[in-house]
């Protein structure tokens, strides 16, 4: 029972969640263009439904009071048409949804988190019930005449505490809520489910209480009605219903038989009944007269949601696959074959290589998301700065659906963010006649852009703002204490990488949005983590660029594996630049006897692997072994094994976690492969492998 | 070589199964111990896979072996208990443990059988040297002294 809660709560967090994501994107969309458009209108009013309805049900109390109140308001909207507001309240409407937006959210984190939710709901909510009395009070003359033409739910049955009509009915259920419950039409409504779901046959009165909130008050006062059409029906009723929760009091009664006119028009009844008890999830129709039903049915998702956990084991048991296969295939006892079984097994084997190769595509292809998700966030952070620093800064989004890892994703959310943060804050000239003055555009431009290469995400935040001087930045660093060399020795590139040293930030206030401490350092260190490196671009008075260079999965690289001695390793070919061999004589030495070579007309320094591991090797001499010269991120080194092997993709796996106390990362080991022997790899990591060799000489 | 011990574990009379104390142990030798533990920890006793040794780690662990797809760490508990390294032998052999979810095999000399234990007859060490891996001493019907092989302390203190 337990592990169902569980399921419902996780349908329930993702179903939020994905909801509050969709209406984030309408918002922002829908503000740009300064008005929302009628499907949107609707649309905004189905999500609120279906947050509150699931609220509700899950007895979120916050969370579904807030969504109510705000599809009561955008009930009244689409109700009188977005077009019946100002332009001044649109932009109000705009803040207060963001504001609402922002609401839920938090309080969907309380939930995913396990904190309690917020008890205090009634300022917002009255925030929003203001804004509803507002608009509607500019419109009240002409509501009031409309109530007339067409009277609204409760009034429409002066004769309410009476059965309702319904001929066919032999007896009739009269339930009254426990009062104070809150939002009585859906618990009704609740009770009604529970009744269908045990196949029963019946009517029930109100027949829109589900989506219709203003029947609330009239199921306080008059409770609802269930009518039956035998007495069996009924029995079987009576019993659900008193498993039934905050159900005051209920009473059987049977039907004063047709006595009563049946001439009283239909649509109130069967109809819209009958509908409703077909669709569960039927959508608020015949709610208002002047509504007219959504023109647009929901569209069906071809997804599912999917563990992680288990796409994880489906990805690595994939990757044992693709390594038996070639296990099988290369084994030397098929030699012993005869010619002909083995040709005939080839054929076979041919046939497994090419559907195990698909396979593995599949797989991977399932851990791959667009970007657009974190690129939307942008929207609406760029957004809020907007506001509150009164900068007019345009985001535009290139390439947004690029695929990524969705671990990769996930890691990178942060760092874009922060960059995004710092280009409005910092980057963006403060006022537009600085722009202007400048030669630029009133409105600042931010662009934020993905492309593919053949390996890696190549993610890109542009700003045409202030750009970055060098020499400050290279001041700034001295006074800090943070130079390593002497001032004039730095290169562009090296003072603008500056920035991402920890304890550098060139603004001295902190704001509200950057500054906070967390620097470029750690934007640096997130992309790192991923396997990604990270570059900026600025001149002085025209912008600055940041890339960030990821590659397209952590799970699988393409290795070149080299020997050293009897073990074998792994080393990423993204990360490779040349192989050489060099002799003795071309080996520099320095004070310090570190060796040091020249590629290219750079100087680099060597590491013997086999030293640094303190391991056997078959090339004692520099002669007899070969030199790779690696490069990641900002270090570049050659290193000397024994021999190369060759390349070959590989699946990475993690090192037992056992091994996780001798901190092997910090050694330049990341992590193992099983290669088709079935024999292990150990994946070298070249940075990794930088600072612990070159830093420490 | 399982398929043995298995054998021999079944002739093995069932002494006291009433008693809640009685567990089912895994008797094996290193480096001229006899020492024993639950069977609970011991997923299965394997020999002949090849070893990757790891740079920058302690000598005692020997590196990691592939289990069908899972990577396992190898502990050398002579070399853990600071006794010589010996070369393998047709005898030697790698028991899988779980303890606490952690997977890791440990080489052992020899694995001798399975038998039941009273672990309330199990006493402390008398000497007063830290044991690094031993927990108790408990002396069997026929005379012969085992030794409890403590696997939470190998898990625990990885060092």
């Amino acid at each position: 029972m337990d592990n169902g809660m569980d399921n419902i709560l996780d349908t329930y967090l993702y179903e939020s969640n994905s909801l509050l994501d969709q209406l984030d994107e309408m918002l922002v969309k829908d503000e740009k263009e300064g008005d929302f458009s009628p499907d949107d209108v609707n649309e905004i009013f189905r999500i609120m439904h279906t947050i509150k309805g699931s609220s509700a049900m899950m007895e979120f109390n916050s969370l579904s009071t807030i969504a109510h109140h705000i599809e009561d308001l955008f009930f009244y909207i689409r109700d009188k048409g977005i077009e019946s507001l100002n332009p001044g309240h649109k932009r109000e409407l705009f803040d207060l949804m963001f504001k609402s937006e922002d609401y839920l959210r938090s309080e969907v984190g309380k939930v995913e988190s396990g904190s309690p939710l917020s008890d205090n709901i009634d300022s917002f909510s009255s925030e929003i019930n203001e804004f509803l009395k507002k608009i509607s009070v500019e419109k009240s003359s002409s509501m009031e005449q409309e109530a007339q033409e067409y009277p609204a739910v409760p009034k429409a049955r002066p004769d309410a505490p009476a059965l309702p009509q319904d001929p066919k009915a032999v007896c009739f259920f009269h339930v009254f809520l426990e009062e104070g419950i809150g939002m009585e039409n859906l618990r009704a409504y609740i009770i009604v489910n529970a009744l269908k779901e045990c196949g029963l046959e019946f009517r029930y009165y109100p027949a829109d209480m589900e989506s219709n909130p203003s029947v609330c008050q009239d199921l306080i006062d008059n409770g609802f009605f269930l009518s039956f059409e035998s007495h069996e029906a009924a029995a079987q009723a009576e019993g659900i219903i008193k498993s039934q929760n905050y159900i005051r009091s209920y009473e059987l009664l049977d039907s004063p038989d047709h006595t009563q006119d049946r001439d009283v028009p239909a649509k109130t009844q069967d109809s819209p009944a009958e509908d409703n008890v077909s669709l569960p999830a039927a959508k608020p129709a015949a709610a208002g007269p002047s509504v007219s039903a959504p023109s647009h049915s929901p569209v069906k998702q071809s997804l599912i949601s999917v563990n992680l956990m288990k796409l994880n084991s489906l990805n690595d048991i994939v990757g044992e696959i693709v390594i038996t296969e070639s296990m099988v295939t290369s084994s030397p006892e098929l030699n012993l074959l005869p010619k002909e079984s083995f040709d005939n097994f080839m054929k076979s084997a041919r046939q497994l290589r090419k559907l195990t190769h698909d396979l593995q595509d599949i797989s991977m292809s399932l851990r791959m998301v667009p970007i657009s998700g974190v690129f939307q966030k942008m929207n609406r952070i760029v957004r809020d700065m907007k506001q509150k620093l009164g900068k007019d800064v345009r985001l535009t989004i290139i390439g947004e659906d690029t695929e990524v890892d969705k671990t990769i994703v996930d890691s990178i959310q942060d760092p874009i963010m922060h960059i995004v943060r710092n280009s409005m804050d910092h980057g963006i000239e403060e006022t537009q006649e600085e722009r202007i003055e400048a030669g630029k555009a009133a409105q600042g431009e931010i662009i934020l852009s993905a492309s593919h290469t053949s390996s890696e995400v190549v993610i890109s935040v542009s700003d045409d703002g202030y750009g970055m001087n060098a020499q400050k930045l290279l001041a700034k660093a001295a006074e800090k204490g943070l130079l390593t060399k002497p001032e004039s020795e730095y290169s562009q590139k090296e003072a603008l990488g500056l920035i991402m040293l920890p304890g550098f930030s060139t603004n001295q206030a902190v704001t509200e949005y950057s500054g906070r401490g967390v620097g470029m350092d750690v934007v640096k260190k997130n992309v790192e983590s991923v396997g990604g490196t990270i570059s900026i671009s600025s001149e002085a008075g025209l912008g600055t660029t940041i890339s960030m260079k990821i590659p397209l999965t952590l799970a699988i690289v393409d290795g070149m594996k080299i020997t050293v001695g009897d073990s074998i390793f792994t080393i990423p070919v993204s990360n490779i630049r040349q192989s050489f061999k060099v002799t003795e004589e071309q080996v520099i030495h320095d004070e310090y006897g570190n060796e040091i070579v020249d590629c290219l007309g750079s100087f680099y320094p060597i590491i013997r692997l086999h030293q640094f591991f303190h391991m056997d090797t078959n090339a004692p001499n520099i002669k007899d072994g070969i030199l790779i010269w690696v490069e990641a991120s900002d270090c570049s080194y050659c290193l000397l094994v024994d021999s190369l092997i060759g390349e070959q993709q590989v699946v990475v796996k993690p090192l037992p976690a056992y091994l996780n106390t001798f901190e092997l990362k910090n050694y330049g080991i990341s992590g193992c492969t099983i290669l088709g022997d079935g024999n292990i790899s150990i994946i070298l990591d070249i940075l990794g492998l930088y600072a612990a060799a070159i830093k420490n000489m | 070589m399982s398929n043995h011990i298995e054998s021999q574990a079944e002739k093995q009379p069932e002494i006291q199964t009433g008693s809640p104390s009685v567990e089912r142990c895994l008797v094996f030798e290193s480096g001229a111990l006899s020492l024993f533990m639950s069977t609970n920890y011991v997923i299965e006793i394997i020999n002949g896979h090849s070893i990757t040794p790891i740079p920058m780690i302690p000598s005692f662990i020997k590196g990691i072996l592939n289990l069908r797809g899972q990577i396992l760490p190898v502990v050398d508990i002579r070399l853990y208990m600071g006794h010589e390294e010996m070369e393998f032998t047709r005898q030697t052999c790698i028991i899988v443990l779980q303890v606490d979810s952690l997977s890791l095999g440990i080489i052992v000399d020899s694995v001798q059988q399975v038998i039941d234990i009273d672990l309330a007859n199990v006493r402390s060490i008398p000497v007063k040297r830290q044991q690094k891996l031993l927990d108790g001493m408990v002396t069997l019907e026929d005379g012969r002294v085992l030794m409890s092989f403590d696997c939470k302390a190998l898990i625990n203190d990885p060092c």
